[in-house]
Order: structure tokens, then C-alpha cells, then sequence
């Protein structure tokens, strides 16, 4: 059977799960991998669901917000990307490396951003394999 | 931690006619819906939208009691609000409803694979089951919205939306930081395309707002401060010193005595009012039919003031000792459920750009200090003149001028080419000069407007399409010695022309006036232009982001007083309506506290943006102001115990979700 990577897909209620709605009604594919959580801001994106999303056997993770300048709270997406890039050390630790974690952007009428970063993702994982944790998730 | 109480959950899943369903069976997946935990019911329905699909839903709520429901179909962008709002119709708590996204993020991007797409809604599904099992009902509070009403900037669009919402029976609050309402309206002699005497128009405006019942004016004031409760917004307004008590009855004596403008004086104050075009006295008024009709001093160019004591001749000469030097700032704190943005522009400096000439030049003159020339309340009592007081022969008028320059400010001021224009038309009447009009693009959209400008081109104005490289007194050829050169090249004949001229014409760009602290307190945005931000730039553009507060007239942007009048009654409809409601809902989406688990650190206050969240110094504790509060859940993630969360977003409810999500979730 083929490596369908499983990614957990933390979206901003604004722009990143905005983007992946126009992706939709577009009618623009990616893998069904893909699974969208809702958050209001990325600034509420705790750097705990990312090492609970690996232990619960996700592949990859990425976290698309509003781009810098853009957030509908001033400054959430950037204190998400300080938040996540103090994960690096602790997923390398992990065996997972950092390439696994992606924060992105893509404002809401960016239907086609968001299905390319998402097929982006998705083949970069894809490349790398499944995550290390997969077989010892619940 | 107690377990969340059992649920019944109600599952709804839609065909969306095909959208849905012609990719997910929808079959399996109610079948493994109904397998979830805490799954009372799951069914499908071709149009869960539709008034049917929304009467099943009401009828499992209330026959099956529901506490829980999870409406897989389209985005909850769409319809989340309406489902929530049926729900509780029927008796649930509204927050106790999930929406499963299994049209754009599922059936509409996996068209080619139904069978992992299936699969994909029935994670999506079980992870809003999840979550809504770990959910909580929440309680929409309200708060009494006080009825009364501050409008910031006395300009046409303050008047008219501070008139209007008083009309409705709301005690307005007009604030003005000048010591007369009016604004530039006031210093314009005539509008266009009309050309209608501004004055004459305003005036009754003016009257109106002053003697309006229900309007209370404090001019010569600002807002320093704001801060917003539930429902109430309180300002702390400055009020400067004028020096002169309201027993003032303007006769004049003050203004004719002071000594100022002796020739011995070295203090000169120019007039604000006639933007340097002239001076003034130390009081003053700052034009014949300002209001409050009350004088002002100003204390930097008093003697009063200046010169220890020196001069009281001011005092001596009032008869109804109406002057008072002994008056302080004072600060008044004003309460209201709402507030108008009126705050205006001022026009870009235009000595920015020094090859224009501005203050470098006696006879280069901006937008503003010509409508002060053309005035006939204006120093020169409508002439147009030279520095030297004789008329000139030829002028220039130069568009654009910081404005659609990617140096300066990149937006178009959109009133310039019309004003430029009146201009035109107005000095060429009243002096017979020739005049050129130097421009990028003629903009002159508006009902008349493009019929002015044919006017004008019927009347000899001159119509130059280019740049303006520089204004210079450097003659290159006899006819231009004593002149004023405008270099520009002519883009519609592809050559350079010298033209020399007696008065050169700029006219700046519109830029905001100065008010980013009153928008950093109001937590107001503005947008990159500097002007405040309105809520949506197309559909909402009266509104700003912060309930409550609204913004009229060129505060949001450049606009001709037609627009700003318009905007102006939009706004004050929009605030009637807000106060008019009574009370607010608050968003029970936003942060709260566990007592027992807060530290006080601190830390939640600093990163928020809102100020919505501060430390009791008594309870040492984090009290959260929920009217500030934007939910946006910063704080929750620099929090080190987990006392602070957003409600529906809580960790257990988004770990539920993503837990839901993993692999091997859905067998």
C-alpha cells in the first residue's frame, strides 16, 4: 500500500481556513490527507498540539495563518512562528527533524496558495516518509 | 477534572443536492455516526438548509432533548450562525452545535477519490463529535449600551452626523480641538461644481449644532484618552484654556486693543485659520461667523503670558470682564455608547517636495491658503493677489502634488482635480490671468463634474498633461526675468515647456489629521495610508472593527463634501442603529480565567493586543474585560498553567479534534 501522509492542518478562522474554503469552491484537489482544524487566530496554536499530533501518529503538521502584516488580531500569526520555532530543538530530539512542521500563509482569497502549499507539504512529507512515532501511536 | 456531562448528540448530514453526495456515501456515513459515542441520532437530508432540513433539526432537539449537534455540510462561514441560531430556537444552547466541513474541505477538493473521501468526512465528523462532547453551553451575556453619543471633529461630516443623530433624540457630544466648529469647509469660498458660497451653506449647519438642544459642543478640546467597557465608552477630553469665560459677547474690543501687531512687537502670530496667509492677534477669533462666537488667546504670543504680566489691555477693555488668565487645562471625562470618527485631513506639507518652491517662493501657495485668498471672509476679501499686492497675469495650478507619487502618498486625493479646477475657473474670473493646469490624469467622476471641466475648457483654461519637474526664478530667456518658471514636460506633445508665470498653484495631497493616539486608545485601526480603517472598504465603510465607533468624511479617506455628507448620515445611522438596540451581545467566544489556577505573572497581559486583559492588584489575579477581549487566544499559549483559555477553543476541545483527525481514528 502507498504512504498517504496524514497531516494535521492548523488553519486561522481568517485567512488560512478562508484560503482552503476558496480552495474548495474552486474545486482545486489535494490529498485527503489533509485534515483542517479550526482555530480562531494561529496565535491560540500551542506548540503542544504539534507534539500531540505526532504522538497520535500524524505525519506532518502545518499551520497556515494570515500573512505578516495581515493578522485579524494584529499579531497572532507572529507569535505562532515564535512559538513553533522553539519546537525545533525538541523535534529533532524527537527524531522527527523539522522539516515535518510547516507555518505558512495564505489570505482568504488564496484558494490556489493554500492547495499548492498543501500538495507541497504533502510531497515533502511524502518524500521523508512516515513519521517515526506512526507505529507506536494509540 | 470532572467529565464532560453526557451528551446527546444529534448528527445531520447533508446531500447538498449532489455536492455532497455524489462524492461521500452518505449512507456509510451515517451508519458510522451513529456509532459514535454520545450519538443520539445521526440522519441525512438532501437540503439541511432548507426551512425542512432546519425543521428536522429542531424537531430531534426537541423530541430527543438534544445537547449536542454536529451539522456536516458546507463551511461554517456559511451557515454556522443560522444552524446555531435554529438550534437554539428549538431549545438548545446555540455553542453546543458543530458544523463538519464536508463540502469544500472534502467533497468539492477529493471529486476523484469518493472512496478516501468518505473516509476523510468520517473523521471530519467524528472530530466535530469530539469536540462538541467536550464542549460546554455558553452564555451569551448583554450589556445596556448608554445612549449617548460622541462625535470627534467638528467638520461638515461631524456637524451633520452630530445634528442628525441629535434630531433622534440622542445627547451628542461634539468635540473640536480648534476653538470654532466648521472645519476647512469653513475656509472655502465657494464648492464646486456649483460653485454654491460655502459659508452659505454651512453656516445654518453650524447654527443648527451650536443652538441644538441635545448637542453639547466643547470646542477647543481633545480626546486624550478612551477606554471601553461593556456597552460604554469614556473619554477623557482635554479642555484648553481660552482664557476668555463664556460671558464673552463679541464685540471686539479685546481683538482691536491688542497690542500685538505694533510694529514693535517682535511676536508675530500667524493665522491658523488663513494658514499663514496672515496674521493674527494674540485675540482673536478665528473668523467673523465662527461658534461658539467666543475669543480666544494665545498664550505663546500674549503678553499676558510672554512678558510676565505686562499686558492686561485685553481685561481692561472687556466689558463684561470676561477674560480670565487664570484659566487651567481641564480634564473631563464624557460617557457614551458610541462614537463618530469626524477627525477630517490637513493637507500634505508641500515644501516636501523643495523643487516645488513652497516657503521657498513668496508666490507659491497651497490648496488651502487659495481657498483663503478667494474667501470674501478671507484676508484679502476675495481679490487674488501677489505678495506684492498687485493681480497676477498668469498662473499655474500643479495636481498631484504628494499625491499618486510612489515618494510620497501613493493613493489619488480624488478632490484635487476639482478643486483645481474651481480654482481655475475662479481666479481666471476674477482676474482675467491666463491660467495652465498642469496634470497626470483629470479625474472628475461626479454628478456635474465632468461638465465643469468642459466648461473650463470652453472658458481658455489651459490644460497641460505632464509632471512638473520644478518651480524656478532662474530665467533662461527675457520673458521669463521677475517670473516664476514651471519646467514640465507636455506628455501629450512629448516636449519640455518653460511656461513662466506670477503665481504658482499647488495642490498637496489629502493626508489624515493627526489622531493615531485617539485610534490607538479607541484600539481603531488605520490602513496603510494612515486613514482609519473602515470595517469592510466596500460594504462597511461607516464602520470600523471596534463596535461602537464609526468614522465619517475624510477621516476615512479623501472625499468631496457631497461624499462626506453622505458618509456622514451612513454613519450616524449606523451608530443610531447600535444605540438604538439598547444592548449589546457580548462574544462568548473570548478568554476566561481559572482563579484557582492563575498566577498573576503577568504574561497574558503583555501579549495581548486589546488591553482586554489586566492583573487585579487585590485578587492578584487575571480579570478579562470580555467587551476588549477579540478571542484571539494569544494568551492562552504563553499562559504557564493553563489558567487562561478561549472558550470553544479550549485544549481539550481542539486535542478532542485533533486526536479525531489521526490515523487510525476511523478504522
Amino acid at each position: 500500500m502507498t504512504f498517504e501522509p496524514r497531516i494535521a492542518t492548523f488553519c486561522c478562522n481568517w485567512c488560512g481556513y478562508s484560503a482552503a474554503d476558496q480552495a474548495g469552491a474552486t474545486k482545486l484537489p489535494y490529498p485527503t490527507g489533509v485534515r483542517i482544524v479550526r482555530l480562531m487566530c494561529t496565535g491560540m496554536m500551542d506548540p503542544f498540539y504539534v507534539l500531540r499530533a505526532f504522538e497520535r501518529g500524524f505525519d506532518g503538521v502545518m499551520v497556515i495563518g494570515c500573512h505578516p502584516g495581515s493578522c485579524h488580531y494584529k499579531s497572532g500569526n507572529l507569535q505562532a512562528k515564535e512559538q513553533l520555532g522553539r519546537l525545533a530543538g525538541v523535534l529533532r530530539a524527537l527524531g522527527l527533524g523539522e522539516e515535518r512542521v510547516l507555518m505558512d500563509a495564505a489570505s482568504a482569497p488564496e484558494g490556489a496558495r493554500f492547495a499548492m502549499l498543501a500538495n507541497d507539504f504533502v510531497e515533502r512529507v511524502r518524500q521523508l516518509g512516515p513519521s517515526p512515532l506512526r507505529e507506536a501511536a494509540p | 477534572m470532572t467529565d464532560p456531562p453526557k451528551r446527546k448528540v444529534g448528527v445531520f448530514i447533508c446531500h447538498c443536492g449532489g455536492n455532497i453526495a455524489d462524492v461521500v456515501d452518505v449512507n456509510r456515513l451515517r451508519e458510522y455516526a451513529a456509532q459514535q459515542g454520545d450519538v443520539e441520532v445521526a440522519t441525512d437530508f438532501r437540503f439541511m438548509c432548507s426551512n425542512e432540513g432546519k425543521t428536522r433539526l429542531q424537531r430531534e432537539v426537541k423530541e430527543r432533548g438534544l445537547n449536542g449537534a454536529v451539522v456536516a455540510c458546507c463551511t461554517p462561514k456559511l451557515y454556522e450562525d443560522m444552524f446555531r441560531e435554529t438550534a437554539g430556537d428549538a431549545g438548545m444552547n446555540p455553542y453546543l452545535l458543530e458544523i463538519a466541513n464536508v463540502r469544500e474541505q472534502c467533497s468539492f477538493v477529493h471529486r476523484q477519490e469518493p472512496e478516501k473521501a468518505t473516509e476523510k468526512a468520517m473523521s471530519l465528523v467524528k472530530a466535530q463529535v469530539e469536540k462538541v462532547r467536550n464542549l460546554r453551553p455558553l452564555e451569551v451575556k448583554t450589556a445596556p449600551i448608554h445612549p449617548g453619543v460622541a462625535v470627534v471633529g467638528g467638520g461638515i461630516a461631524g456637524i451633520h452626523a452630530a445634528i442628525l443623530l441629535a434630531d433622534l433624540g440622542h445627547k451628542v457630544t461634539l468635540i473640536e480641538k480648534s476653538p470654532t466648529i466648521g472645519g476647512n469647509m469653513a475656509r472655502f469660498d465657494k464648492t464646486f461644481p456649483t460653485l454654491d458660497c460655502a459659508m452659505c451653506t454651512l453656516s445654518p449647519k453650524m447654527d443648527e449644532a451650536y443652538n441644538h438642544p441635545n448637542i453639547a459642543l466643547m470646542t477647543y478640546a481633545e480626546v486624550r484618552a478612551a477606554v471601553r467597557t461593556p456597552g460604554k465608552f469614556t473619554l477623557t477630553v482635554e479642555k484648553k484654556p481660552r482664557y476668555v469665560t463664556d460671558a464673552c459677547i463679541g464685540c471686539d474690543r479685546c481683538t482691536e486693543r491688542c497690542p500685538i501687531s505694533t510694529a514693535k512687537s517682535p511676536i508675530q502670530a500667524d493665522s491658523e485659520w488663513d494658514l499663514g496667509i496672515a496674521k493674527r492677534k494674540a485675540i482673536y477669533r478665528p473668523f467673523s461667523s465662527a461658534l461658539p462666537p467666543i475669543w480666544t488667546i494665545d498664550a505663546d504670543h500674549c503678553f499676558y503670558f510672554q512678558r510676565n504680566k505686562a499686558c492686561r489691555v485685553c481685561a481692561s477693555v472687556c466689558p463684561t470682564h470676561a477674560i480670565d488668565f487664570t484659566m487651567q487645562p481641564e480634564r473631563v471625562s464624557v460617557e457614551v455608547g458610541a462614537v463618530v470618527l469626524a477627525t477630517g485631513y490637513q493637507l500634505f506639507d508641500a515644501a516636501q517636495i523643495p523643487q516645488y518652491g513652497m516657503r521657498k517662493y513668496p508666490d507659491v501657495y497651497d490648496g488651502l491658503q487659495v481657498e483663503r485668498m478667494l474667501a470674501s471672509n478671507g484676508p484679502t476679501r476675495g481679490k487674488v493677489v501677489r505678495k506684492d499686492g498687485t493681480p497676477p497675469k498668469s498662473v499655474a495650478i500643479i495636481h498631484c502634488v504628494g499625491s499618486r507619487d510612489r515618494n510620497y502618498k501613493e493613493y489619488c486625493s480624488k478632490v484635487c482635480c476639482m478643486y483645481s479646477l474651481k480654482f481655475a475657473h475662479l481666479i481666471h474670473e476674477r482676474t482675467g490671468a491666463r491660467v495652465y493646469n498642469f496634470y497626470i490624469d483629470l479625474r472628475v467622476g461626479g454628478k456635474g463634474y465632468e461638465e465643469f471641466y468642459q466648461r473650463l475648457a470652453a472658458e481658455g483654461i489651459r490644460f497641460v498633461r505632464g509632471k512638473v519637474e520644478e518651480v524656478t526664478d532662474r530665467a533662461k530667456a527675457p520673458e521669463e526675468e521677475g517670473k516664476l518658471v514651471v519646467v514640465a514636460e507636455d506628455t501629450l506633445v512629448g516636449s519640455v515647456l518653460r511656461v513662466p508665470v506670477d503665481m504658482v498653484v499647488l495642490s498637496p495631497a489629502m493626508v489624515p489629521s493627526a489622531i493615531d493616539d485617539l485610534l490607538a486608545s479607541l484600539h481603531v485601526d488605520k490602513t496603510p495610508d494612515g486613514f482609519v480603517k473602515e470595517y469592510h472598504p466596500k460594504i462597511s465603510p461607516t464602520e470600523t472593527a471596534v463596535k461602537g465607533v464609526y468614522v465619517a468624511g475624510c477621516a476615512q479617506a479623501p472625499k468631496d463634501i457631497t461624499e462626506t455628507i453622505a458618509q456622514a448620515g451612513a454613519a450616524a445611522m449606523s451608530a443610531a442603529v447600535f444605540l438604538g438596540s439598547g444592548e449589546m451581545s457580548l462574544n462568548p467566544l473570548v478568554a476566561e480565567v481559572d482563579p484557582a489556577l492563575c498566577r498573576a505573572c503577568d504574561r497574558c497581559t503583555e501579549v495581548c493586543e486589546f488591553d482586554a486583559v489586566r492583573v487585579d492588584p487585590d485578587g492578584l489575579v487575571a480579570v478579562i474585560d470580555e467587551t476588549a477581549c477579540e478571542g484571539c487566544g494569544k494568551c492562552t499559549v504563553v499562559c504557564p498553567t493553563g489558567a487562561i483559555s478561549v472558550r470553544q477553543f479550549k485544549k481539550s476541545q481542539i486535542v478532542a479534534a485533533i486526536d479525531a483527525l489521526a490515523p487510525g481514528a476511523v478504522p
